[in-house]
């Protein structure tokens, strides 16, 4: 049953639901001069739902059996509603010319941030499902959203293509534990799965469902052999999109992992974290193995994200629940990347989507000399680099710290070495692209960046250099949000 | 209640053996003779100019999407509307707001001409 | 013993159905195919009295889908009357690859689980009702989400597939 008196809970959905019928209804009643403000309305709703996710945290209720309202989901939320609002100040001067529908394209970007928050509070399979799916649709949509672009429409088609088979394989996983446990309540899972009494052979069953629902997350957040529809995605979608792709959308991925696993299946914990210690080893090797040979920028931070998954489950794989409780427990560490990570990756996909509207091309060729054409894109760029590769004082290399530490806490040396080594390696290819921005020369006509997205870039390099030098606050929250999953 | 539904088995049995008695019977009975004339089309309509398999406009489409939303609704109210004796006012409210927001979703789509035929 | 016979015969025709959707070399026959391998499927939900899913079934898929399949085969250049060949390199290993996944799930889930085998009891005549009650109770929020979705569906449809933009 439902709460009313607690339905203050939801209030960040309820306002990006009202925000969306709001953008809808000016664009189709609107006078011209409200519809130009479109983004803008769009971002408002943002930013009143981020101080209402703010203002939540700390509570720890339950509004209904399918959703939480605990730090743990408003942590993820806000990490959501920051990167869209990114998106849309980066998209204020790249819609208009490409189509004519603004409206739709920021209402769906509204709905796909409502999505995102359903998906981090459910606590049943059935709501676990059913943001997944939102979340999928409405990206299908934006991805193909102009129509007129055939490398747009067909990364539309393998975006939906692989959606609709992981999620399927994953709907199946969801049925083999309820046919096995007679609920869908993540927590009511976990327990009918320790107090026995379940049919005999059960444990047999319960590693394809764990196999299952992990290609369904995995696919969300671009885990290898799940991954082969994000380069092409990422580098296909309209950039503005490809940012929220691979930062809120595959951060989702990330939340519904460590919910679904830390709260239903701690019972089969053994066979996850070696499940996923595989996966991500794979995950950081195959990625940035293949980044190393990309010759365009927008396909070489395409697999970086892939690799940059790799290392987020990392803190999964050496999640930690037992008291005393420390910043180490994993699950934090996952939060703080991904926060860091959030900023970082998008501002990169928006600063090559920048240069992409001046020159047309993403070849790492035309990034030469660019320090000359555009000194405060080749500098963002330059700091966001470093961030993706982890050097410190910036939120990317606090981020290591943290998953990496986790690591080494919970005794996982080789992983870790392995990490390590394959974070070596990534430098390789991120410093390529800062060589040729600053070192080799290059001719051409100076790059203008619109002023939203300049402003967006802004906050991407502030909230980056931010996190990495007084991390102290983030890591605190971070910390709490990652309390609130173990229960304690 | 499956022996409901075989009576249903039943019934759809007789009634598809109907026709194809007939069918098969006509096949039976009938002289074969076949020629050219007797194989045009005749009684329906006239005879077609062009090919018959030809592409279909879009807007077809359109409308089986906008369809496909509105049946899934249905399915969703019918239990609702089954339960509807048993509903508190909480239950009859959520499923006012449900029928509500899809109707702003008929509304775009009548303001966006979706729902005419051009 | 009945309902065992009946059980083999739906599901051997779903199987059938299906396994000419994907192997005719006609669209349109495939999605016709379809539609007989989706009855085969609401036939089978009857057998496990699941009325409601039954009807589902034909209202959705057999009622809305596969007419939404059938007419995008229609708006399709090229795509109506002629033959498209189902075949390209690869069928054979993803034969193999997906026998061998069938293999190993049914080991899994048939051989080495064991099911409970007695019956759970006869379906409530109010299930109907109950399910009616359960959606706006104890799942309400994933029904009112379940609108947002269709809404969000419903729009991001219109602007893609319209012919014309605005």
């Amino acid at each position: 049953m439902i709460t009313l008196d607690k339905l203050y809970l939801l209030s960040p959905e309820f306002i990006l639901l009202i925000a969306a019928f709001l953008v809808l209804g000016i664009d189709i009643f609107g006078k011209r001069r409200w519809q130009k403000a479109l983004p803008y309305w769009t971002i408002a709703g943002l930013l009143l739902s981020m101080v209402a996710s703010f203002w939540l945290m700390g509570h720890k209720e339950t509004v209904t059996d399918t959703m939480a309202a605990d730090s743990f989901a408003y942590y993820f939320q806000l990490i959501g509603e920051m990167v869209v609002v990114l998106v849309t100040l980066a998209l204020v001067d790249y819609l208009p010319g490409r189509t004519h529908q603004q409206g739709e394209f920021y209402a769906l970007l509204l709905f796909a941030a409502i999505a995102i928050m359903v998906a981090v509070s459910a606590t049943d399979l059935i709501m676990v499902y059913l943001g997944m799916e939102f979340l999928s649709i409405t990206s299908y949509v934006l991805v193909g959203f102009l129509r007129n672009d055939k490398r747009a429409n067909e990364a539309a088609i393998k975006y939906f293509l692989y959606g609709a088979v992981a999620s399927a394989v994953m709907l199946y996983g969801m049925s083999l534990l309820y046919g096995l446990t007679g609920t869908t309540n993540l927590a009511a899972i976990a327990q009918k799965l320790t107090a026995g009494n379940l049919v005999s052979g059960y444990q047999w069953l319960l590693f394809p469902a764990l196999l299952f629902l992990t290609v369904g997350f995995g696919y969300k957040s671009s885990l290898v052999p799940f991954h082969q529809w994000a380069p092409d995605v990422y580098d296909g979608a309209p950039t503005p999109v490809s940012a929220f792709l691979a930062t809120a959308s595959k951060g989702v991925g990330f939340a519904l992992l460590i919910r679904v696993f830390v709260t239903a299946l701690p019972a089969v914990k053994i066979d996850w974290v070696a499940l996923l210690y595989a996966l991500s080893v794979l995950t950081m090797t195959v990625g940035n193995f293949v980044a190393l040979r990309q010759t365009s920028v927008k396909r070489m931070l395409a697999y970086s994200s892939v690799a940059q998954a790799g290392y987020i489950v990392i803190g999964l794989v050496a999640f930690n629940g037992k008291v005393p409780f420390t910043a180490f427990n994993g699950v934090s560490g996952v939060l703080f990347y991904l926060l860091a990570y959030a900023f970082t990756n998008a501002g990169a996909f928006i600063v090559v989507g920048a240069i992409e509207e001046h020159t047309g091309s993403t070849q790492m060729d035309d990034y030469n000399g660019l320090v000359k054409r555009s000194p405060f894109l080749a500098g963002v760029f330059l700091i966001l680099l470093l961030s993706l590769a982890g050097v410190p004082a910036t939120g990317g290399f606090m981020g290591k710290f943290m998953v990496f530490g986790a690591a080494l806490a919970e005794q996982f040396y080789i992983l870790a070495l392995i990490a390590i080594i394959n974070s070596v390696v990534a430098v390789g290819y991120y410093f390529k692209v800062i060589k040729a921005m600053f070192f080799v020369p290059g001719e051409g006509p100076a790059i203008a960046v619109a002023k939203p997205t300049r402003y967006a870039l802004v906050i991407t390099l502030a909230m980056t250099l931010l996190l990495g030098i007084f991390p102290s606050w983030f890591l605190h929250i971070a910390t709490t949000s990652g309390l609130a999953m173990v229960g304690l | 209640m499956l022996k409901q539904f075989g009576f249903l088995g039943v019934h759809a049995i007789i009634a598809l053996s109907v026709p194809l008695l007939g069918i098969v019977a006509a096949w039976l009975l009938r002289p074969k003779k076949p020629y050219p004339l007797k194989k045009t089309t005749y009684e329906c309509g006239m005879e077609t100019i062009g090919d018959t398999w030809v592409q279909f406009k879009a807007q077809y489409y359109l409308f089986a999407l906008i369809f496909v939303l509105f049946d899934v609704e249905a399915v969703f109210l019918f239990p609702w509307a089954v339960a509807y004796n048993k509903l508190t006012l909480f239950g009859l409210v959520e499923g006012i707001l449900f029928v509500l927001i899809l109707f702003a979703g008929l509304i775009y789509a009548w303001k966006r001409n979706a729902l005419e035929w051009q | 013993m009945i309902t065992q016979a009946i059980f083999i015969i739906v599901s051997l025709f779903t199987l059938v159905t299906a396994l000419l959707v994907v192997r005719h070399p006609n669209l349109f026959s495939s999605a016709l195919y379809l539609v007989a391998s989706f009855f085969g499927v609401a036939s089978l939900y009857v057998l496990l009295e699941a009325d409601f899913l039954a009807v589902v079934q034909v209202m959705v898929y057999i009622g809305a889908i596969s007419i939404l399949i059938i007419f995008a085969i229609m708006l399709s250049k090229g795509m109506m009357g002629k033959h498209t060949s189902p075949h390209n390199q690869q069928d054979r290993w993803v034969a193999l690859a997906g026998l061998l996944l069938a293999i190993i799930l049914l080991y899994f889930l048939v051989a080495l689980v064991q099911w409970p085998t007695t019956p759970v009891g006869p379906v409530p005549a109010n299930a109907i009702q109950l399910l009616g009650q359960d959606l706006v109770g104890r799942f309400v929020m994933p029904f009112e989400i379940a609108s947002v979705l269709l809404l969000a569906a419903l729009i991001g449809a219109i602007a893609i597939a319209r012919e014309r933009e605005i």
